[in-house]
């Protein structure tokens, strides 16, 4: 088989059980938590690195911003082998139990974006598989991260059409109160890309799941505080990306124990 | 506090555990199994029975058919102190993987009913809690009963949106239907059934849990064959102990979830939803 259009990657560049980070700046950063990795493939917003964490097979490639270039990463992976997706992001919190630095770990999302409502009508559930959410949480719980269970925001605007947030104060009734409606429906946290990851698994019959550090309080970012920066008031530093990478290691290598569990019973 | 207008029921009648079938005719049934039961109220299409199963508090309620009185039940339930429901119901499969007589423990739903989308957008998820999945899965293991964890579609028709005329009267019919079930069982979904949506996405919203599962009777695509004619009353596989193992099932989920609140340190917090 060729390599795959965008991804450029063969059968055999990717084990089984792939991360998924938004920035290819992270793949290394991710994969040097893990016992031994390689970069197989690079090309546009698509990084791979393929290895091993604590005995598990593992990759992990970048998807880029939004559900469009998730979309055929997933199409791609899929193709060339990989069957089960963990998506390792940073959201901001629209509810206050979960703060900066804490682990949201996404169940289902709400889908507010373009892509997997051409896989799948507004209708179909965006959630998550069982067992990858069962191992994010025991992944959390062994490595003593504070982690929030819920359903994601995914949107496909950063830069909402709301006061003080869209540029040159751009504004659409719609997006006033998305933000509030969606604490009151009790969604933990928006970002951009679970919904994609979910909806396209299930109707495949894969695995998808996704967790996100924490990076920022949605309502202090829209506050009054003034128009929004994300330089100044987002935080992913070092200590929020190692804690991300960690715990989804630890989620690929959790489930792959249990699959190797029921494989032998 | 008054009873509930349609429930009829009050602080202290109900249990936080909470089976939900469709038919009050069933909820009887459900009870038998219990250690020991009474009936607390019936209203309309809303019985209820509280008692105890295996050591562990439990209630039945039920929803009548459809999502609109099915929230009814849910919004007055929560009132008077249940936190945690199981839908225990009857679906067909869009899967030739699922056959008659198998359980459908459901994960999510696709949400093609009224109700729940007066409370939130269709782009909100009908999700169930993963505790109650996990304990259903348990529950299927335990039991040794054959299982299937997936999505189910819940609709607000039964008669409707079969893809060739003859389901509905007098042969009325939509070309919007011909594709329906094809394309869900394309996407995956596993079951049809016409209260699930509601019941994830309203516990949701609230911060409370909920789950279900149903007994197969029929593969959809199947009855509505080559003929188009519709007959559940000779297509659907009822009669054997589908009831019961669906009513046993229940049970034992609530018994593993009542098991491990129990069992959490510190106890498990019953409303995790932010004050608005």
């Amino acid at each position: 088989m060729i390599s795959q259009y965008h991804v450029k990657l063969v059968p055999g560049d990717v084990a089984p059980y792939v991360l998924l980070p938004g920035d290819p700046g992270r793949v290394p950063v991710v994969a040097s938590y893990w016992d031994e990795a390689r970069e197989v493939a690079r090309n546009r917003e698509y990084v791979t690195y393929t290895g091993t964490y604590r005995g598990a097979p593992i990759s992990c490639t970048s998807t880029g911003i939004g559900a469009p270039s998730t979309a055929i990463a997933l199409e791609e992976l899929a193709r060339v082998g990989a069957t089960t997706f963990v998506r390792i992001g940073t959201c901001g919190s629209l509810q206050t139990r979960a703060r900066v630095g804490d682990l949201a770990i996404f169940d289902s999302a709400a889908r507010y974006d373009g892509a997997s409502r051409l896989y799948a009508p507004l209708e179909f559930p965006a959630a998550a598989d069982h067992a990858v959410v069962t191992a994010a949480i025991d992944a959390a719980r062994s490595l003593g991260v504070t982690h929030h269970v819920g359903t994601a925001l995914t949107t496909d605007v950063f830069y909402t059409p709301q006061e003080g947030v869209a540029f040159g104060g751009y504004e659409q009734s719609w997006a006033r109160e998305v933000y509030e409606d969606a604490r009151r429906q009790n969604a933990l946290a928006a970002e951009m890309e679970s919904s994609a990851v979910m909806v396209l698994t299930r109707v495949w019959g894969l695995r998808g799941g996704a967790m996100a550090v924490v990076s920022d309080d949605v309502f202090e970012m829209v506050g009054e505080t003034g128009p929004f920066d994300a330089e100044t008031t987002f935080d992913v530093g070092a200590a929020q990306m190692e804690r991300l990478a960690r715990v989804g290691s630890e989620t690929v290598r959790v489930l792959a124990g249990r699959d190797a569990a029921r494989r032998t019973s | 506090m008054s009873v509930q207008y349609h429930l009829k029921l009050a602080p202290g009648d109900v249990a936080p555990y909470v089976l939900l079938p469709g038919d009050p005719g069933r909820v009887p049934l459900v009870a038998s199994l219990w250690d020991e039961s009474r009936e607390v109220a019936s209203n309309r299409e809303y019985v209820t029975f509280t008692g105890t199963y295996r050591g562990v508090p439990i209630s039945c309620t039920s929803t009548g058919i459809g999502c609109p009185s099915t929230a009814i039940a849910m919004e007055e339930l929560a009132r008077v102190g249940a936190t945690t429901f199981v839908r225990i119901g009857t679906c067909g499969t869009f899967q030739d993987r699922v056959r008659n007589g198998d359980m459908a423990i459901f994960d999510s739903a696709a949400r093609y009913d009224g109700a729940s989308r007066l409370y939130a957008p269709l782009e909100f998820p009908a999700v169930a809690d993963h505790e109650i999945v996990g304990a259903s899965i348990a529950a299927g293991e335990a039991l040794g009963y054959p299982f299937h964890v997936g999505t189910t579609r819940s609709a607000d028709t039964f008669y409707a949106m079969h893809p060739r005329p003859g389901s509905s009267f007098n042969d009325y019919w939509q070309s919007s239907w011909r594709d329906h079930f094809e394309d869900l069982k394309r996407m995956n979904v596993i079951a049809a059934e016409m209260e699930a949506s509601v019941i994830l996405v309203l516990a949701r919203i609230w911060g409370l849990r909920a789950g279900g599962i149903a007994v197969v009777l029929d593969n959809v695509l199947r009855v509505s064959g080559a003929s188009g004619e519709f007959d559940p009353q000779d297509q659907f596989e009822h009669g054997g102990d589908e009831i019961e193992r669906l009513a046993r099932m229940g049970s034992e989920i609530v018994r593993i979830v009542a098991e491990r609140d129990a069992a959490r340190d510190p106890p498990r917090r019953e409303l995790d939803v932010n004050p608005t």
